[in-house]
């Protein structure tokens, strides 16, 4: 029988059962037959995948019994079943080897956060006004699936625009699938710090279009341009791992790390020489760095090879990159730059990453094509200690940018009637510039995946709650982080909570109603079913030593949370692609300077990555680590500089661009620029959830609208402004002191 | 001669990434607190991760100590406690009975290192956030002062598996959660009483000092400060 | 004093016992309104839990630890004054005694509420009294708070014992001139007293060992308070001398207070023939005595921490001195010796009225002076990090006026059950000094022939 009835005559057979003898029927709540068969008080544990950021580490859960209130076919009751208690790294896994970030560790929350939401909605008052009222899956799926078949239907075709997270795995595929078979549709993957930039300049460079995997563990000298890799940049936990080998896990050597930025990030705090840099000078940095080394002969120029000839006056040995023509540009001593220089290529291997802002700038495609070129010269790439590429490929499509489809919107040009929303929040994570807001606004129809409302989904018509991770079939081809092939896989880890549905269940299922190539395209009733193919595929493409056929490797897969191949590969980095590379060498900022006297730099939260964790009371409560924040925002200013402004620590500071303001409390911190202010991404939530809504301000709102030249990517870097003071505001430390010494000792 | 678990924490590996801290509050059912009690500075961060900056612009360098409960061998603690709801175990652990705790406070003032926290109310979780309350530890009520256990409860669960299958505890076998989750392995857990456990390989590495010692409270944790680069240097 | 007839002495000492005046109602209905806030804030906190208060890490102990060793401190006064008086055979002694030792017993009673309101959870209290637990778990002996626990009540017997013991002929007094139930009450209080000779030899031999027995006991139990702070390992707390500076602050205050109270009764009881000037002399050379040994204590030790310059004790000298506690730092020092060091030196300045001015800003220096000891040590401790601040509540304020509310009532309240004055000592000291004048005049005379 289906399962919704053996739950009904179930849930009847309980509650008669219940009330037998019960004292006070009419307050207490019905017990539900239990559906899975558990002992009290043992653990057990299972395989997921976390979410939360690109990396992709695997988790093992620890799932013991418990007692829920649920809500089954209307009726409340309470349910025995098993509960995830505790996340772990899953040390199976190769990408996270049995260890865990701070944010992994929170996702458990995401699945009993109060908010959820726990049923389908459907919008019951003027948009945006958060007037929803509850509706059956049945109502909900037949509202999409009318919505979509008009869209196939209205000649010229309808636009449909599905905006999600950047995906992988079945789940892209089914995206995919979906947007094809919609004349005129525009799919687009949508992430604030997004890897487009270092994509491009890998496949140009080396010919992998991915965010590259460092052999950290086994590197003798590290230089990282501005890229927080031990925090929020490409697969921290990886990466931490790795880094904590390089130091310490070699007896008798011990890996030096430099990092180069403007502001002393997390992952600053851990080097040896944190040396700042201006503002979008790592490129002509980095080239200052190769000229060195080539100039006094420590590798031979062509050494660079293809990555090399992407950058102009590489073959004369960038006489324009000397260090005393660069040492102001770059605000580096030509003294620091060559001794650096000469350190790397005497401890070999050594390697150069960049992220994060580096790339974040109008030059940023340089840059990172500069750093290519610099570990090409070091000849760390494709060798142990140096750089590689994972040879999962999951190439990421090019797509429309949001702001592209946004100004399209506006303007009337593009006619999109449908939008499906799943994972994103590009209300919040794009510049108010951009007009995503209005734009959404034009948009006739917005269904929702999310499992809360934020101030995108607030903005939808209908809301198809999907599981939270926990509660679902996963899988994953992560990118970087491992020279393995990794092809992560799981079931779900518990039986939903809620009311909600698998995202991409949904999707096939309207794809079998909607019928025609659509249907024929996505053969699969479900998700599962549709990973287990991939297995299939893959069984059949890798074999196997242990599993005799595809079943057993599928079963296999579902047990140690995926598959990965024993052997690292090796990448081939020979080739590159010979697409035109960017000229200019210096980065451009808006914003009038002698008005807009300082860099504005946001940057990735260790607690709140780009925002889409900050409705998690853990994220909130921890206090960020360099300045120990809690509950609230704030932004970084140099002391003197804040002495001159006449500001103290937390007051009120306006912080305008030419694109909009906002207001933050002032926290003074040591390890920034004086032209430099720096806040971080995650809080400002107009609406998302009890914890987050309402709380702090968002520095991505007041951005200018400026791309990466070559890639279209928005450089949030790029951005000037200016601060005046605002009154009183509210920091909440946690920590008592910014230094070991005490202050109190400096007053006399 | 019985376990006696300690720690070492590598500051050179160190990466001030608090993934210990939220393991901490997961494992261990500690409640958020909410905005308005963290502005009054009772946020229970069993553990924390101090941070502290030295120097000026641009000369600017970051320590991370990661600080909690040091499970002291002459702990301050214990003595002042007139109800015995502190005291030492025969496992070298300074053991916290909620149940005996009429919350006087006198060990949260008496402790150098400020690892004592207090539940000023009784602990609020939104539900279902409950449902992820770890069933092996206890739920301290008003009133109460809780700090970090070493997971006292894994400790244990791990010392009744090993008896159960008669076989000995391996190195390693048991981790905290903190330990558990720390990405760069600076954390190390076991028995000091074992020569050859990583911990007391660690402790008498000859770089491993201890916070406060000078105090005399003997404390377990064996803080190994962050190295400096020195060349050359390949064995 | 002029000399006064054993008849008029007991008409004007018990004149305050009968009828209640509206001034005297409406002052214990403001008293008693203030003290009932107090105990609903306190079982506010009871219902809400510690919360409500100003504490958090890393100051744990506040406003009520303050309250605590401020009031207990206090009670030094009495029983010490009236005890070394004793004594001493310090003639002048008589009208303050009974004073001196209510003010020990109100105040200690008041102090020792403390221990339960600070409690997190007050309900479980009972876990330090020493009884035979089914678990077999007894109260940790090594705590000073046990100390504390035993000292403080063994204080509180004897101190009530001091007291009682010279009430019983003042109570058959008042019985003999009462009528019906007031009658019946006080003869209850009398036990049988009737003024034989042997029964007041019983009360002699009974006071003279209590007052011995009764100065170990009040030094051990300040020197107990000041071990709660002393055995802990917080900068500027573990320090050797604060036994010794604990006894002699309490010693202060309570001179302090005993000032106060008696200016007070002197001029809203109409004393003013029996709390004579040579009375606040004499006390205010006590307390100039008392101000000087205090700062001679602050001074060593603080000398001492600054020679030594010890980092962690250096943050807390420094933020009493010039940082965020200096303003009460300062304050303390003005009304602890500032102000009170010349009006007690100058003999013109030893009035009544200036040595109860100089009392009421001993009081409030000696309050700010527990204050300081408690806060800024916990708020700088050894990690920089761990370093915080600490700010009451209306909760704590409200408990902290309640006490001193309380204390004016509960003395407003016995000076009109009971004599404030010892009347039948005051007698005997009239009859000794006509004793001893004739003595003279007959020597005299005697010479003279």
């Amino acid at each position: 029988m289906e399962r919704r009835d053996f739950l009904k005559i179930s849930a009847v057979a309980g509650a008669t059962a219940a009330l037998e003898g019960c004292g006070n029927p009419d307050h207490q709540l019905i017990r539900f037959v239990p559906e899975e068969d558990l002992l009290p008080g043992i653990a057990t544990w299972k395989p997921s995948i976390c979410t939360l950021c690109p990396a992709g580490c695997g988790l093992l859960v620890r799932v013991m019994q418990g007692e829920a209130e649920v809500i089954r076919n209307g009726q409340l009751g309470l349910l025995k079943m098993g509960l995830a208690k505790k996340l772990e790294g899953n040390p199976a896994h190769p990408i996270n080897q049995g260890k865990l970030c701070p944010r992994g560790q929170a996702g458990l929350q995401v699945t009993y956060h109060p908010d959820r939401i726990k049923a389908p909605l459907a919008r019951n008052g003027p948009r945006g006004s958060g007037q929803f009222r509850e509706v059956s899956w049945d109502d909900a799926i037949k509202q999409l699936v009318s919505q979509l078949s008009d869209l196939q239907t209205v000649k010229p075709a309808g636009g449909l625009a599905i905006v999600t997270s950047p995906l992988r795995g079945q789940k892209k595929t089914i995206v995919s699938a979906f947007a094809a078979a919609f004349k005129n549709s525009m799919p687009m993957e949508f992430a604030f710090f997004d890897d487009g930039v270092l994509r491009a300049a890998n496949g140009a460079s080396f010919g992998h279009s991915l965010p590259p995997t460092v052999d950290l563990g086994q590197s003798n000298y590290v230089i990282s341009f501005g890229a927080d890799f031990l925090g929020t940049w490409n697969s921290p936990v990886a990466q931490s791992l790795a880094f904590g080998h390089m130091r310490k896990g070699r007896p008798g050597v011990r890996g030096k790390f430099v990092q180069f930025e403007p502001r002393i990030s997390q992952t600053g705090a851990s080097a040896d020489e944190w040396i700042p840099v201006q503002p979008g000078a790592e490129g002509i940095l980095a080239l200052g760095l190769a000229h060195v080394i080539i100039a006094e002969k420590l590798r031979s120029a062509s050494a660079a090879g293809h990555a090399g000839s992407l950058i102009e006056g590489w073959s004369q040995g960038l006489p324009d990159y000397a260090p005393e023509k660069i040492a102001a540009q770059t605000g580096v001593k030509s003294e620091t730059i060559t001794r650096i220089a000469r350190e790397a290529a005497a401890h070999d291997p050594a390697v150069a990453l960049i992220g994060d802002a580096a790339t974040a700038q109008t030059n940023g495609l340089f840059n990172a094509l500069a750093v290519n070129a610099l570990n090409a010269l070091l000849g760390s790439v494709g060798k142990p200690g140096g750089v590689t590429f994972s040879p999962s490929s999951n190439l990421k499509e090019s797509n429309l940018s949001l702001q592209a489809l946004a100004s399209q919107i506006n303007s009337g040009a593009a006619g999109v009637k449908v939008l499906l929303l799943y994972n994103a929040n590009p209300v919040f994570g794009t510049p108010a510039a951009w007009g995503v807001r209005a734009a959404l606004d034009k948009i006739p129809f917005i269904a929702s995946f999310g499992s809360f409302i934020d101030d995108s989904s607030a903005l939808a018509d209908l809301i198809l709650p999907d599981h939270s991770s926990l509660e679902s079939w996963l899988d994953d081809a992560p990118v970087s982080g491992s020279a393995k092939t990794v092809v992560s896989v799981a079931p779900p880890a518990m039986n939903p909570l809620h009311n909600t549905r698998s995202m991409p269940d949904v999707l096939l299922g309207v794809a079998h109603q909607l019928g025609g190539d659509l249907a024929r395209s996505l053969p699969w009733k479900t998700y599962d079913e549709a990973i287990q193919a991939s297995f299939t595929a893959l069984y059949k493409e890798k074999g196997s030593e242990t599993a005799k056929d595809a079943d057993e490797f599928w079963k296999t897969a579902q047990d140690q949370g995926g598959w990965w191949s024993s052997e690292e590969v090796k990448a081939v980095t020979a080739g590159g692609s010979s697409a035109a590379s960017p000229k200019t060498a210096a980065p451009q900022f808006d914003g009038d300077p002698s008005e807009y006297r300082f860099h504005f730099l946001p940057f990735a939260s260790q607690l709140f990555y780009d925002g889409s964790l900050a409705h998690l009371p853990w994220m909130q409560e921890a206090p960020d680590p360099l300045s120990t924040v809690m509950w609230g925002t704030w932004i970084e200013i140099n002391p003197r500089t804040a002495e001159k402004l006449g500001v103290n620590q937390g007051d009120l500071v306006e912080v305008a661009s030419q694109h909009g303001k906002l207001q933050a409390p002032a926290l003074i911190a040591p390890g920034i620029a004086p032209d430099v202010v720096a806040m971080p991404v995650g809080q400002g939530h107009e609406n998302f959830t009890r914890y987050a809504s309402g709380r702090g301000a968002n520095p991505i709102s007041i951005l200018s609208p400026v791309s990466v030249e070559g890639t279209g990517s928005l450089a949030w870097a790029a951005t000037r402004v200016k601060l005046s003071r605002a009154g009183k505001g509210k920091l909440i430390l946690f920590g008592g002191s910014l230094s070991e010494a005490s202050p109190e000792l400096k007053h006399r | 001669m019985s376990h006696q678990w300690g720690m070492a924490i590598d500051l050179d590996r160190c990466t001030g990434c608090e993934a210990c801290v939220v393991a901490c509050h997961a494992e261990n059912n500690i409640s958020t607190v909410g905005e308005e009690q963290a502005e009054l500075r009772r946020a229970k961060h069993w553990i924390r991760v101090e941070r502290y900056y030295e120097g000026e612009f641009p000369d600017v360098t970051v320590k991370f100590m990661p600080v909690f409960c040091q499970q002291c061998d002459a702990a301050p603690c214990e003595p002042v406690c007139p109800t015995f709801a502190s005291y030492h175990t025969s496992e070298g652990l300074n053991g916290q009975v909620y149940n005996r705790c009429i919350g006087t406070r006198y060990c949260a003032n008496a402790c150098p290192y400020v690892v004592r926290y207090f539940n000023f109310y009784n602990p609020v979780w939104d539900k279902p956030l409950h449902l992820q309350l770890n069933p092996d530890v206890s739920v301290r009520e008003v009133g109460v002062m809780e700090k970090c256990t070493f997971c006292v409860q894994r400790i244990k669960a791990g010392e009744i598996q090993a008896e159960a299958e008669k076989r000995e505890l391996k190195d390693g076998a048991i981790q905290p959660a903190c330990v558990q989750s720390c990405p760069t392995r600076a954390m190390v857990f076991g028995d000091l009483s074992d020569p050859e456990s990583e911990v007391s390989r660690l402790a008498h590495s000859g770089r491993s000092t201890k916070l406060l010692g000078e105090l005399g409270t003997r404390p377990k944790v064996n803080y190994l400060p962050r190295d400096s680069w020195h060349g050359n240097e390949i064995s | 004093m002029a000399t006064k007839s054993a008849e008029q002495i007991t008409i004007d000492l018990l004149r305050p016992l009968s009828g209640i005046s509206g001034r005297w109602a409406f002052a214990v209905a403001i008293l008693g309104g203030v003290v009932v806030a107090a105990l609903s804030a306190f079982g506010y906190q009871i219902y809400a839990g510690l919360g409500v208060s100003g504490l958090r890490m890393p100051v744990f102990w506040g406003f009520y630890i303050t309250n605590f060793v401020f009031w207990i401190g206090l009670s030094h006064a009495g029983t010490l004054i009236s005890a070394i008086l004793r004594l001493a055979n310090a003639t002048w002694r008589r009208p303050v005694t009974r004073c001196a030792e209510v003010i020990t017993v109100f105040a200690l009673s008041i102090g020792a509420t403390f221990p339960l309101i600070h409690l997190g959870r007050p309900w479980l209290a009972f876990f330090l009294f020493p009884y035979p637990s089914e678990r077999g778990i007894w109260p940790n002996i090594r705590s000073p708070l046990l100390w504390d626990f035993f000292a403080i009540n063994t204080y509180l017997i004897s101190s009530v014992t001091f007291l009682l013991l010279p009430m019983v002929p003042d109570f058959a007094l008042v019985r003999d001139r009462a009528e019906g139930m007031k009658k019946k009450i006080y003869g209850v209080l009398a036990l049988g007293w009737t003024g034989t000779p042997k029964q007041w030899h019983r009360l002699e031999t009974a006071m003279h060992i209590m007052a011995i027995a009764v100065i170990p006991v009040a030094v051990s139990v300040h020197s107990i308070v000041s071990w709660d702070f002393a055995m802990a390992p917080v900068p500027m707390w573990h320090s050797t001398i604060f036994a010794p500076y604990f006894v002699a602050g309490a010693i202060f205050s309570g001179i302090a207070a005993l000032i106060l109270a008696m200016a007070l009764l002197r001029k809203f009881l109409h004393l003013e023939e029996y709390l004579l000037p040579i009375h606040f002399e004499n006390l205010g050379k006590l307390l100039l005595v008392m101000s000087l040994l205090w700062f001679y204590f602050v001074f060593a030790e603080r000398l001492t921490a600054w020679y030594g310059n010890e980092s962690s004790e250096m943050a807390v000298f420094w933020t009493t001195q010039h940082g965020s506690y200096s303003p009460l730092f300062w304050t303390m020092v003005c009304c602890n010796f500032l102000i009170p060091f010349p009006i007690l030196a100058i003999k013109k300045l030893r009035t009544i009225t200036g040595t109860a001015i100089a009392s009421f800003t001993v009081v409030i220096g000696m309050w700010l002076e527990r204050f300081l000891i408690i806060v800024p040590s916990l708020s700088h401790k050894y990690l920089t990090y761990s370093w915080g601040t600490y700010r009451p509540t209306w909760v704590e304020i409200t408990i902290t006026a309640g006490t001193f509310c309380a204390m004016a009532l509960l003395y407003m309240i016995f000076s009109k059950i009971v004599p404030i004055i010892s009347i039948w000592e005051l007698k005997a000291g009239q009859h000794l000094k006509t004793q001893a004048v004739r003595l003279v005049v007959r020597s005299s005379e005697a010479g003279a022939d």
